[in-house]
């Protein structure tokens, strides 16, 4: 990971934090410490020498969903505050300073892999002859929190014919580097590139963001770059529907959905169009846009980690983010952390390659 | 950790408050996340958006240091937390999204930075009679958005929409670049709720207009935190508009340009946005308008009603016309729309050792053009100056602001030519007959010259600082009631 960019850092210091109204961080915290700017200004005078870490500190600059909803309103061209401030906590913070709140969940990675515990191991596979043609890479929250997601995607995966393989992985590494701990985000990523590696498998297939995210801009810097594409679900089954190998249906009882787009999907990975052309492929389906929606989504509190580490504001965040989405038969996205967050008064959300499944899979069941 | 930063103008309070012991008390009224000592919440209250707070950030210094930070959630909290504060002697700084540009959020003494931005809900939506009251720590920019879900606007546009709050714009007199058509601050609000240093709540009436002796609720009005803590505000909304025009003009002169503007608004005529620009400021924000080069740029926006903004727009064609100005067409109005909240290129300066500031006066139309000549010269005669441009907004039937941009190279100490360019802006200003704040407020800087501002009024400003405040916590040498000897000297 390259070096904090000072320069950068000092003009998000020195604004008068022009993008806070788009900061989910701030609208909850409401804490000027935690602004975008109050933040870069504590990280500024700790890279100048003027303040000496602590972990309230830490805690402080760890308030920072990694949304990049600042991004929308910055007045500086470039500037990606969330990357400042993690490339501050992974490179500049003293080892042996931790986010007390996520010790529990390092300890988890070190020992299992995965910051939930205990993994469930994957090698699933179907008609695998030689190398498959997808990897799939279950990722740890839905493992942990939706494990039918995985016997979901394996289904679609087999009614398109496609000879897949589950990757036996570990965390991906993103939790790790979040938290600071870049030695231990290396680690991971060293293991699963090598295996990933190992499966001669022509594509890696990913329902995360935040994996996708890791694997395509983290691991080329912590020298495991990955040799083969990585796709996200959605982009990938709508190709399987164009090439009329998934024939989704009307969806029972499903007429009018919202989508509520996650953030790295819509501003890191300038993914919107492929979910709504998923999603329009799905006969008798009206779409309601959410507002903000498409690339200015808003964070729903579950970038970051924070439903682990800072669990009751990542709540209320969601129910913030809900009270702005339009009312609809079904809330549908495509991120295990959005998935699961949004789900905080108990509202029912559907992840695309759940809604995908009941589509393809319903009148064959009926 | 944050105290060993060097707090250049913290005054010192003879009385000597166990903070520790009052944290605890704070705590009981405010819940434990309610109050906070840790260094990184006393820094992040220290200071605004003033150019002095944003050279001495650079150079590693606080101008002070509040001891405790408190986060109240009701009107009930903030008057425990008064009632407090007088019997400990503690000063109080209400603290709002710290976007002030004259230090008025500074906790000049010390004491309690009263963040209000937790009391951010929206308390009564009144669609019949276009009102909305809401907390006075709601981001601006969530203001307008929560009514424009609801089919409403709250007309009120500063550049610091994003980043202030209602109760801040309240506090200041603030104005937003809409204003002609909605108006300033003072012209929305229909009533407030404070909460006075005895811990006593005060309420305004939501009625359009009464004949029952001075309005209290409305000192408050500009109090920037003097007089007590407002605790919730009701403003005039308008139904979100149906139509807007575009249209902009290039004048050969400001003083054309001013005429045309003049003989518009006494007209009737209420554009919601009519910014004049210099040449320097045309140069700058309009560098694709071949029309406009060499001259002064004049964009209009209006809206509301199809058929009147119609006639409005015609009528100003006509206006601009009679001064000979060339239509220069509505993408100069686009730009400005796109570009207006774009304040990137401060940044840059300071940190390449710049300081940068801006000043808005108001006048009336008899002395619009004299003035701006005049306190541009002032300001460029103060030696490492580089740039004194500027543009008129916020346009009156009596008159108009004046808003200046200053750029300044000084070769020698910083805060000295800062005083030095204000001085020659201000008393250029206060000779020419002109206020010296249109909507930025007074804060801690303007007070050097509130008493020339003021003349004999201002001894009755104090005496209601008095009544209200007699022991003299609420943000405490602000609003130059009182003296901030340190930044004086």
């Amino acid at each position: 990971m390259a070096a904090v960019n000072g320069e950068r850092l000092l003009d998000c210091a020195i604004c008068p934090n022009m993008c806070r109204c788009e900061c989910p961080v701030d609208q909850e915290w409401r804490r000027e410490a935690s602004s975008p700017a109050g933040k870069a200004r504590l990280a500024h005078l700790l890279l100048e020498g003027r303040l000496e870490w602590d972990s309230a500190l830490l805690e402080v600059l760890s308030t920072c969903l990694g949304c990049r909803g600042c991004q929308l309103l910055c007045p500086f061209p470039g500037l990606d505050l969330s990357r400042e401030l993690l490339r501050v906590r992974t490179e500049v913070c003293p080892a042996g300073i931790t986010l007390p709140a996520a010790v529990p969940y390092l300890n988890n990675l070190k020992k299992f892999g995965s910051p939930y515990g205990a993994r469930r191991s994957g090698s699933a596979s179907r008609e695998r002859q030689g190398r498959p043609e997808v990897l799939y890479f279950v990722n740890c929250t839905a493992q942990a929190n939706n494990p039918r997601m995985q016997q979901l995607t394996l289904e679609l995966l087999g009614a398109a014919g496609v000879s897949y393989e589950v990757l036996d992985q570990y965390c991906c590494g993103y939790p790790a580097q979040i938290w600071g701990d870049l030695d231990l985000a290396r680690q991971l990523a060293e293991e699963n590139a090598a295996r990933i590696a190992g499966s001669g498998a022509s594509l890696l297939l990913t329902d995360c963001p935040e994996c996708w995210h890791t694997f395509t801009e983290c691991y080329p810097c912590w020298g495991s770059e990955l040799e083969l594409p990585v796709i996200d679900t959605a982009t990938y089954f709508l190709e399987l529907v164009r090439q009329k190998r998934l024939k989704p249906g009307p969806v029972k009882e499903i007429g009018r959905i919202t989508y509520h787009d996650p953030c790295i999907w819509a501003r890191v990975a300038d993914k919107c169009e492929a979910p709504r052309e998923l999603l329009q492929s799905i006969p008798a389906l009206e779409l309601e846009e959410a507002r903000p929606g498409g690339q200015e989504t808003r964070c729903c509190g579950g970038g970051a980690m924070f439903q682990l580490t800072f669990p009751e504001r990542s709540a209320r965040i969601a129910r913030r983010r809900l009270s702005e989405l339009p009312p609809s038969d079904a809330l549908v996205t495509s991120c295990p952390f959005c998935r699961e967050n949004l789900q905080a008064d108990g509202a029912e959300v559907l992840d695309l390659v759940e809604l995908l499944s009941r589509a393809v899979f319903q009148e064959k069941d009926e | 950790m944050a105290d060993h930063l060097s707090k250049v103008i913290q005054e010192e309070r003879p009385s000597r408050p166990d903070y520790a012991s009052l944290a605890k008390q704070l705590a009981a009224i405010v819940g434990s996340d309610g109050v906070s000592a840790d260094g990184a919440d006393r820094l992040a209250n220290c200071r605004d958006y003033w150019p002095m707070g944003t050279l001495w950030f650079l150079e590693g210094k606080s101008p002070a240091l509040p001891d405790l930070v408190v986060w109240p959630r009701r009107t009930a909290e903030v008057a425990a937390v008064l009632k407090l504060a007088v019997e400990n002697d503690v000063p109080v700084t209400p603290y709002g999204e710290g976007s002030g540009a004259l230090g008025g959020a500074i906790p000049l003494q010390g004491g309690i930075a009263l963040d209000l931005k937790r009391m951010n809900r929206v308390l009564k939506l009144d669609r019949d009679n276009l009102m909305v009251t809401v907390q006075p720590g709601m981001n601006g920019a969530r203001y307008e958005e929560y009514l424009n879900r609801r089919g409403f606007t709250g007309g009120h546009f500063p550049q610091s929409l994003r980043c202030s709050t209602v109760g801040g714009w309240v506090a200041c007199r603030a104005a937003g670049t809409f204003s002609t058509r909605y108006g300033k601050i003072e012209d929305m609000l229909v009533s407030l709720e404070a909460v006075l240093p005895d811990g006593t709540i005060v309420h305004g009436r939501d009625l359009p207009r009464t004949s029952t002796g001075p309005r209290v609720d409305h000192l408050f009005l500009g109090s920037e935190g003097t007089l007590g803590v407002i605790t919730a505000v009701t403003l005039r909304i308008w139904p979100y508009p149906a139509a807007r025009i575009y249209r902009s003009y290039a004048f050969e002169t400001i003083e054309q340009a001013l005429e045309a503007i003049r003989r518009l608004i006494q007209a009737g005529a209420r554009p919601a946005v009519v910014r004049l620009y210099d040449s320097a400021e045309t140069a700058h924000h309009f560098p694709e308008c071949k029309e406009a080069a060499g001259r002064a740029l004049l964009i209009l926006l209006f809206e509301g009603d199809g058929g009147i903004i119609a006639a409005e727009a015609g009528l100003a064609a006509g206006c601009a016309g009679e001064q000979g100005a060339l239509p220069a067409g509505s993408e100069p109005v686009e730009r400005w729309l796109k570009t207006r909240f774009d304040i990137g290129i401060s940044s840059a300066l300071f940190r390449q050792g710049a300081v940068v500031d801006t000043i808005e006066v108001s006048t009336n139309w008899t002395n619009a053009a004299p003035l701006y000549h005049a306190m541009q010269k002032a300001m460029l005669a103060v030696e490492g100056t580089v740039l004194a441009s500027g543009h008129y907004s916020h346009v009156y039937p009596e008159g108009t602001a004046l808003y200046l941009t200053l750029i300044g190279f000084p070769s020698g100490d910083k805060e000295q030519y800062y005083k030095r360019l204000w001085g020659a802006a201000m008393e250029s200003c206060l000779a020419l007959g002109g206020a010296i704040s249109h909507h930025h407020g007074v804060g801690l800087h303007r007070g050097l010259w509130m008493a020339q501002e003021h003349g004999t009024t201002l001894e009755a400003l104090r005496l209601i600082k008095r009544a209200f405040d007699p022991q003299g916590i609420m943000n405490p040498g602000k609003l130059g009631l009182e003296e901030a000897a340190k930044w004086r000297q």
